[in-house]
């Protein structure tokens, strides 16, 4: 009877583990195909999507702006989210606990939402359908992830270090960079990778704050599906999938998955 | 000490000039009068409320929003508590495996994820063929562009965020308690019902919250995979906010949105209190 239950639960997991990964493989499998139709299983393995994905002036524009977009988030985040978590850790058990709560806001409360404030916010300041305005909902909706990913690093962090170091007569910038910043690096790289793949695969914020002309690449995708269907779209978004791919791997070298989420 | 509560300043004010002031922003846009061939004119109304909120198209898909986003938020639940509590016994190499797939799509975009299921589920796509082939179907089924789709794609797009905080409850139960309770002569079903089902409590809590507050404002997965066919209220909202530029009457739409999430979140957190409670003493 046990071992009967068993083998039922492992086939339940089974069977959702599958659910969760299936698309992931749908997509970077018609990508491969050889052939000339969007179909599953490929017909003969082939790269010539790709190369059709970066002949496409679209598209081409469409990633450079998402790539520019994407790494201006990275830079501006790592470096807001390294000095708030540097406040964070000051602050007492409670107090923290609020202020992280206000700092993950943007992940918590839906990104329309914020889109929406954010539309009707940069109008105002005359920013409305500008570049940096777009980078502006960027940054924002990023924020939090790299908060999250630094917040966790410093906890690793032993207090006593940087109390030697100030008894040995460092000043706090120096303590900052010879002590804690070497151990929290990996952290930031974290926080930073998380920065980048949020960034490169935002949607709602991007359709409601872009820049007239411009297309982010998940906008272009989401035309692309609307009007045409070939595998064209599936080589855009096996890009995606090569990302996070490297992002999981990167950050479980780096600091540990169980310790990023 | 004080220097280093300094530090948090650029993030609060990021926060209060872009994220908090905006929300002011949609609430004061909602109440400015409409103008011709302007987003928005001068002087304030009420309309746009007495329109949303009189007006059975705007009811009734904000309706359908809410019992869509209920119906995700139990079926990921369904879905993850058994995938935390695996996650919660098993070890080492395999442990970071098996994370690593539960949060792999979480770092991989909504619409990808969302192209993947049409993929699959395409009138010609392997679903299909594969239940042709089984003989478990006569002719394709035409799954795209329907409710039932967007319902599962949703649930897709949000199992991790369920997993996760149930997970980190699991996790913090002491294994110890488990013992003492099968030690007392509770069977494993009884421990599990008993003391790890309670104890995990919170993290579904959170889960719940946070699934059902993301799926009802849910904007890509509806406008790729449900077609025209059912009209959900955050498509309303961008349709009136880009389609017809009606910036006060789309914030409108919002704020009643939003309103109506954070009524139901607080019902529901009311009327779990006690069982949160049970956990905490």
């Amino acid at each position: 009877m046990t071992a009967f239950l068993r083998s039922l639960s492992a086939i339940g997991l089974g069977l959702i583990y599958a659910f969760l990964l299936l698309p992931l493989v749908a997509v970077v499998g018609a990508s491969l195909t050889a052939g000339e139709m969007m179909r599953l299983p490929p017909q003969g393995l082939s790269l010539k999507w790709f190369g059709r994905f970066l002949g496409s002036e679209t598209f081409r524009e469409a990633l450079a702006l998402s790539l520019q977009v994407a790494g201006t988030t990275v830079l501006v985040v790592v470096t807001v989210a390294t000095l708030a978590a540097l406040c964070h850790r000051a602050l007492t058990r409670r107090l923290g606990a609020a202020f992280r709560v206000a700092m993950l806001l943007p992940l918590l409360l839906p990104e329309l939402l914020t889109a929406i404030g954010l539309l009707f916010f940069l109008n105002h300041l005359g920013l409305g359908k500008t570049l940096p305005g777009l980078q502006i909902g960027h940054v924002v909706i990023a924020f939090p992830f790299a908060f999250l990913a630094i917040v966790a690093a410093l906890e690793q962090v032993d207090p006593a270090l940087e109390e030697a170091s100030a008894s040995l007569g460092a000043s706090g910038f120096e303590t900052f960079r010879r002590v804690v910043l070497p151990l929290v690096k990996s952290g930031m790289l974290t926080g930073g990778l998380f920065a980048f793949i949020v960034s490169f695969d935002m949607f709602t914020i991007s359709l409601l704050l872009k820049p007239i002309g411009g297309n982010t690449l998940p906008l272009a995708l989401f035309d692309f599906l609307t009007y045409d269907f070939d595998p064209t779209a599936a080589a855009a978004a096996t890009l995606s999938v090569i990302f996070a791919f490297c992002g999981v791997v990167l950050i479980e070298r780096l600091v540990g998955l169980r310790r990023a989420f | 000490m004080k220097t280093r509560l300094l530090l948090g300043l650029p993030a609060v004010a990021l926060l209060l000039l872009f994220f908090v002031l905006p929300y002011v922003e949609m609430v004061a846009m909602s109440f400015r009068a409409p103008a011709s061939g302007l987003p928005f004119g001068e002087g304030h109304t009420l309309l746009h409320y007495q329109r949303a909120l009189g007006d059975t198209l705007y009811l009734g898909a904000l309706g359908r929003s809410l019992l869509m986003g209920g119906v995700v938020t139990l079926l990921c639940l369904l879905l993850s508590f058994p995938l935390a509590l695996h996650l919660s016994r098993t070890q080492g190499r395999w442990h970071v495996v098996f994370f690593a797939c539960i949060v792999s799509p979480l770092l991989i975009g909504v619409l990808v994820r969302n192209f993947g299921w049409m993929l699959l589920l395409t009138v010609d796509g392997p679903a299909n063929r594969w239940l042709l082939a089984a003989g478990l179907i006569e002719r394709p089924l035409r799954v795209l562009f329907t409710p039932g789709l967007v319902v599962l794609a949703l649930v897709h797009v949000f199992t991790p965020f369920m997993v996760l905080p149930i997970a980190t409850a699991l996790r913090n139960i002491s294994p110890a308690l488990r013992e003492a309770s099968t030690s007392l002569g509770a069977g494993r079903f009884e421990t599990f019902w008993r003391v790890t089902l309670p104890l995990a409590f919170p993290g579904v809590q959170a889960g719940v919250v946070l699934v059902f507050v993301l799926s009802v404002a849910a904007y890509v997965t509806p406008a790729l995979l449900g077609g025209q066919g059912v009209a959900l209220m955050p498509a309303i909202v961008v349709r009136e906010l880009i389609g017809s530029f009606a910036w006060p009457f789309g914030a409108a739409l919002a704020v009643v949105m939003a309103v109506a999430t954070l009524s139901v979140v607080a019902v529901f957190t009311l009327l779990t209190q006690g069982l949160a409670e049970r956990t905490r003493a």
